[in-house]
């Protein structure tokens, strides 16, 4: 077997592949995503919170602990923060997704689309997957320290407001759409 | 030119039964008048069909001839492939301006690297110059699809079944021509004496099967406009640097998270 069979069957069967998979209806999770969803919803909602979590969790205070109380207590609170640190980063996923989403679905409507812009958040996203999914791993194996958390509340901000109401911008901007269309298509006046 | 083998005849029979069919079918569900190329390189391929009868049924002409015509048929096919490949994805982000402007800067840059690398890969490879061509051609006409389809999946574009299975179809036979192609080259050619019909065979049936997977396509009217065009230009210019501002924030919120790993 040459290098040039290996190398143009293996691309064809690659994009084969890639094919089969990307013909499958993207949209139809399965029970399982739906219900982590649900939880990283909750997590979103925690957020708002964040600050008092943070301030409850601070170094002294575990030091505190340690010192004064017992060793299975430590453990307790390290554990705790450990599954705190991992539904901050769920948070910070959760919006990083919403807002890459949302950049796109803003893109698809536009007529003049950025090249450079787009392949910028493309970037950004593809390093902000695979950072948060080693990170994540590292957490939940134990392998990482627990991080010294960051103001989460940052995440609510005026911007979120902005979003929503363009979201609904759009949406209203959609029916209008749909309704002139239907109107010209002869819902009700003959046209043709 | 040599007699085909009785396998490959049925197959490229109903294969030329199949390109009928959906001809017909192109018309009487009034698809012509979306996809007119579409209709002419359905067109070209019956007429590359009765070339071939027409070499085969001749058993008198120069072998010249026997060489030339099904190569330069093929090429004109191939031509019309991927004319028509370009209509349906027009066709299908017609109602996305912008998307359809990044899709074929994206489509050129992918097509002009591949040839680069096909041009690289094939220098100097006289003997096999036609098949690599044609090869090369199918690598870049596959993975062009296959952006388009990245693409799509990226922003969210809502693909209506008849678009997916036609372009689907274009990439599926551009794909089997590349497997079929290197296993005929690499593997039979030396090895296997009657190495002919196995390819011809390969050939022809997977053109059939993407027939079928056409007429499944095209059973019905195309749908009329995809979606209705909602105009987000000012959203677009006002609002994406700041959603992108903020995701970079969040990507160093991260990226924080990371230095502290290192750093331990």
């Amino acid at each position: 077997m040459t290098v040039s069979f290996l190398l143009f069957s293996g691309i064809a069967l690659l994009l084969l592949l890639l094919l089969i998979v990307l013909l499958r209806e993207p949209g139809k999770k399965p029970r399982l995503e739906s219900d982590q969803s649900s939880i990283e919803e909750s997590g979103y909602r925690h957020v708002i919170f964040f600050a008092q979590v943070r301030r409850a969790l601070t170094p002294d205070d575990y030091a505190f602990l340690a010192k004064r109380g017992s060793a299975q207590l430590a453990q307790r609170v390290r554990k705790e923060r450990r599954r705190i640190a991992l539904l901050y980063l769920s948070c910070l996923r959760r919006e990083f997704s919403r807002l890459w989403k949302l950049a796109r679905v803003i893109a698809a409507m536009s007529s003049r689309v950025g090249a450079a812009r787009e392949i910028a958040r493309f970037r950004l996203g593809v390093a902000f997957y695979l950072r948060y999914e080693v990170i994540r791993l590292k957490f939940i194996l134990g392998l990482g320290p627990v991080p010294d958390l960051g103001a989460v509340s940052e995440l609510v901000s005026n911007l979120a407001i902005r979003l929503e109401t363009a979201m609904s911008d759009l949406g209203e901007r959609a029916a209008l759409a749909s309704e002139l269309s239907s109107t010209f298509d002869g819902g009700g006046l003959h046209t043709r | 030119m040599t007699e085909l083998a009785s396998s490959v005849k049925w197959v490229w029979a109903a294969s030329v039964l199949l390109q009928l069919a959906l001809f017909a079918l192109l018309f009487l569900r009034s698809n012509v008048r979306k996809l007119p190329v579409l209709t002419l390189y359905v067109a070209t391929n019956l007429g590359q069909a009765a070339c071939i009868l027409y070499l085969i049924s001749s058993p008198h002409l120069s072998p010249r001839t026997y060489d030339l015509v099904p190569w330069v048929s093929e090429a004109i096919t191939l031509l019309f492939q991927a004319l028509a490949a370009s209509e349906a994805i027009h066709l299908l982000l017609r109602p996305y301006r912008g998307i359809w402007g990044l899709t074929w800067r994206a489509l050129a840059l992918v097509s002009a690297i591949l040839l680069a690398f096909i041009a690289q890969h094939t220098a100097g490879n006289y003997h096999w110059a036609l098949l690599e061509a044609d090869r090369g051609y199918h690598l870049i006409f596959a993975s062009a699809i296959m952006a388009c389809f990245l693409l799509v999946r990226y922003y969210n574009v809502l693909v209506p079944a008849p678009f997916k299975l036609l372009l689907a179809g274009f990439c599926f036979f551009s794909c089997a021509t590349i497997l079929v192609n290197t296993i005929f080259q690499d593997l039979l050619y030396s090895k296997v004496p009657d190495y002919e019909p196995i390819w011809q065979f390969a050939s022809v049936l997977s053109f059939a099967l993407v027939q079928v997977v056409w007429l499944a396509a095209l059973r019905e009217p195309l749908p009329a406009d995809q979606r209705p065009l909602i105009a987000a230009d000012d959203l677009y210019e006002e609002l994406t640097p700041e959603i992108d501002a903020r995701l970079r924030i969040l990507n160093k919120k991260l990226a924080k998270l990371w230095k502290l790993e290192v750093r331990s």
